[in-house]
């Protein structure tokens, strides 16, 4: 028998040591928005012998991009990043890249800076009302608890959230120290660990249901503990089959889905663990709170 | 489900099959590529094929923007008109350059998406869509000499008969135009009004030309002459024919991808894929024994039945909506986990197989019902506010789960049932479960009771 109501503070603690350290860099400035998000061109060249970071420097400059921020990627390709570019403009630098060092593939995009406020507000705007939903969807599915249900989807919504910010937070120490930048990919990414982070925490809160429905008498804490033991076997096989596919995908997938799959991984895992070790233990924790107060105010009557 | 379940079941596995076969090995006896059905008024000519989107094939795609602060002072056609009329004058110049499968459509109420696969020159795709082709005829004004001015009302192309091209002395392109009905009445009163003067023919506010007057026309007709080569020559009189942009349009994103690349995105992906379904066939026969057997089998009928739901949708398959696939394939193992544990508990029990196999069903149904709702939801809000990558991912994402809940719920069920009929498949070993003379060995302590339906 595991303890896992007993213990909360335990996990609880476990999971702010997980998720400050990234909320530091967070707060550092270390998710970095790519063009989707701050607008401008990216250049994405193959060549057929990669030229130094240097001679594209030059050329760039040459061409009044003095502001092109050029970094070698995986597989030998070099990422061009300057301010946004018309079409026109692009032409002519990709020829004039080709012309000075060789034959290249190179894959243009750009984004307008007065779109990607847009596409930001989007995200945003998705990420809430998704979260809006789900304690709906939740408070529906637990409706049988009357207003209690309430809190069960918020406890589902701190998860959530902690996995959110997990992912965050790991994303923003992988910018800071390796540039990795975030696209509209990476906000799917999250709202797919939000999805699932719900997914899981429902199995173990429709246990708990059940539980104090088999067992009208007994008392909140071990029939929350009783539950996740019996949910734990199917939530780390999921979880494993789930980790198998996005392992596959991020070792064989290719670069463009690597960090894709790299925040699903990550928010996958954070999940699974926030369903076990958190989620329930938010709704104990509620319910000892609630009962202190409700001691307190007994003891003065 | 009565008798007709698992031959309902059966039928569309075979369907799936059929369709997800690539056409060119399937041909006889249908001797088009895909769907093809006649019957009397009603015909379904449907080809049946994978569509890849532009970062799996390549092409090139635009985000447009309508200016409508560039709108010419006096226009009231509300936003949503001009937004159709742009999309459908885009969609003529695409149409006459031959580009297979373009996507053109409104997104937002003030933008349009231009997918153009298998494009990969930038600057014709920039022209094709934001060039307004914007004919005027102005005459000289008579308070700025050597200037020129717009009638009243404006003398345009809207009503231009097709232009075309021909070649003055054999060699120099100059492309013919006729203002058509009622436009030629006020070209040939120009002529007369101006007779010997001459007159500014722009496009988009840039004189073309400006050619003298010599002559009283009778019709509508005229020529444009220019520094023209015979392209250029065409491209504008391809851009009069499909007729004016309503609105400047100004490109707010753009992206290209070199077909090669798409080609070894879609091998990667498809090994990952595979790699991925091995992996979780493997783990659930070793974890589950008959049980996983049977996820196994659930999983590729629901490989299968996904596959052949984007191929006839169609879903426009990118690297995203490959990932969604590709992750729901994990989920879609998730409701098996959810019945077989439920199944186990109900065996450890003392419940008799069959019983088990119907109360595992019961109990793991709202679980996996409001777990599937949760991403069903997150996928809708995805492809609401989605553009482009997100929404393909969304929309895999979302027939993924769906599809996983029916193989979960019926096609499990059906084969678990199946298989317990059989008697050789009737060892509670097979099911990961100690057989009955071992049963109470495993103490659980007080909570035990919360297991057994009271």
């Amino acid at each position: 028998m595991i303890h896992f109501v007993e213990r909360k503070q335990l996990y609880f603690i476990l999971s702010g040591l997980l998720i400050v350290p990234g909320l530091v860099f967070l707060l550092l400035g270390g998710l970095k928005p790519g063009i989707e998000f701050k607008g401008g061109t990216l250049l994405d060249a193959r060549f057929d012998t990669p030229p130094t970071v240097s001679a594209v420097q030059d050329v760039m400059g040459a061409l009044g991009h003095g502001e092109a921020k050029i970094t070698v990627a995986e597989g030998g390709r070099i990422e061009i990043r300057t301010f946004e570019m018309k079409p026109e403009e692009i032409v002519k630098t990709t020829t004039t890249l080709q012309e000075k060092l060789g034959g290249a593939k190179i894959d243009p995009s750009t984004v307008s800076p007065s779109f990607s406020g847009e596409l930001i507000q989007n995200s945003i705007r998705s990420i809430a009302l998704a979260s809006i939903l789900i304690v709906l969807l939740i408070a529906f599915a637990f409706r049988s608890f009357g207003w209690g249900a309430f809190r069960y989807g918020i406890a589902a919504i701190i998860a959530l959230l902690h996995d959110a910010a997990f992912v965050l937070g790991f994303f923003a120490i992988l910018g800071y120290f390796f540039s990795v930048e975030i696209d509209s990919l990476f906000v799917t990414a999250v709202l797919t660990i939000i999805g699932f982070s719900v997914h899981d925490t429902i199995v173990v809160f429709d246990r708990i249901r059940e539980n104090l429905r088999l067992n009208p008498g007994e008392a909140l804490n071990p029939v929350i503990n009783f539950s996740i033991m019996q949910t734990l076997t199917r939530s780390i096989i999921t979880s494993l089959t789930v980790v198998f596919t996005l392992l596959a995908l991020f070792l064989f997938g290719g670069f463009s889905v690597r960090n894709f799959a790299l925040a699903l991984l990550v928010g996958i895992i954070s999940g699974t663990y926030s369903s076990i070790f958190n989620a329930s233990q938010i709704v104990s924790l509620w319910q000892e709170i609630e009962d202190r107060v409700r001691h307190r105010a007994t003891a003065t009557a | 489900m009565g008798r007709l379940g698992p031959w309902l079941i059966a039928i569309i596995a075979i369907v799936a099959i059929f369709v997800d076969i690539p056409k060119h090995q399937f041909s006889f006896p249908f001797n088009c590529p895909g769907i093809c059905l006649r019957i009397g008024d009603f015909a379904v000519n449907q080809e049946i094929k994978t569509h890849l989107g532009l970062d799996l094939q390549g092409g090139t795609q635009l985000i447009l923007r309508m200016q409508m602060d560039k709108l010419p002072a006096g226009v009231t056609t509300p936003q949503s008109e001009l937004q159709t009329q742009a999309i459908r004058v885009i969609e003529r110049r695409i149409n006459s350059l031959g580009v297979s499968e373009p996507v053109i459509q409104g997104l937002g109420d003030d933008k349009i998406l231009l997918e153009l696969p298998g494009v990969d020159d930038l600057q014709q795709a920039n022209e094709l869509a934001t060039r307004q082709a914007f004919l005027e005829i102005k005459v000289p004004d008579k308070d700025k000499p050597g200037s020129f001015k717009s009638l009243e009302p404006p003398l345009t192309g809207a009503n231009l008969k097709p232009t075309f091209v021909t070649f003055q002395n054999g060699t120099r392109p100059v492309v013919n135009f006729d203002f058509g009905s009622p436009d030629d009445q006020r070209w040939i009163q120009l002529s007369k009004d101006f007779f010997q003067q001459p007159v500014q023919i722009s496009l988009d506010g840039k004189e073309i030309s400006a050619p003298t007057i010599n002559a009283i026309f009778t019709t509508g007709s005229g020529i444009i002459e220019g520094n023209f080569t015979a392209a250029s020559a065409r491209e504008l009189s391809l851009l009069l024919n499909s007729g004016a942009l309503p609105v400047p349009l100004e490109v707010i994103q753009s992206s290209r991808v070199e077909p090669t690349l798409g080609r070894d995105s879609v091998n990667r992906s498809l090994l990952a894929g595979a790699i991925g379904l091995m992996l979780v066939a493997f783990f659930m026969v070793a974890y589950y024994r008959l049980p996983g057997v049977v996820a196994v089998l659930a999983l590729l009928y629901y490989t299968a039945l996904t596959y052949a739901i984007f191929r006839l949708v169609p879903v426009t398959l990118t690297l995203a909506g490959v990932a969604g696939f590709i992750l729901s394939i994990g989920m879609a193992v998730d409701a098996n986990v959810l019945t077989f544990e439920r199944l186990k508990e109900e065996l450890r029990s003392g419940k008799s197989l069959r019983a088990a196999v119907e109360e595992g069903r019961r109990r793991a149904f709202p679980s996996i019902l409001y777990s599937n709702l949760a991403t069903i939801l997150t996928a809708g809000i995805l492809y609401m506010f989605g553009t482009g990558t997100v929404k393909g991912f969304a929309l895999t994402l979302a027939i993924g789960v769906a599809i996983s809940f029916f193989t979960a719920v019926v096609v499990t069920q059906m084969l678990l049932h199946a298989a317990i009929e059989v008697s050789s498949l009737r060892q509670r070993r097979l099911y990961g479960v100690e057989e009955r003379a071992n049963e109470g060995r495993e103490g659980r302590g007080g909570a035990t009771a919360a297991a057994t339906p009271t």
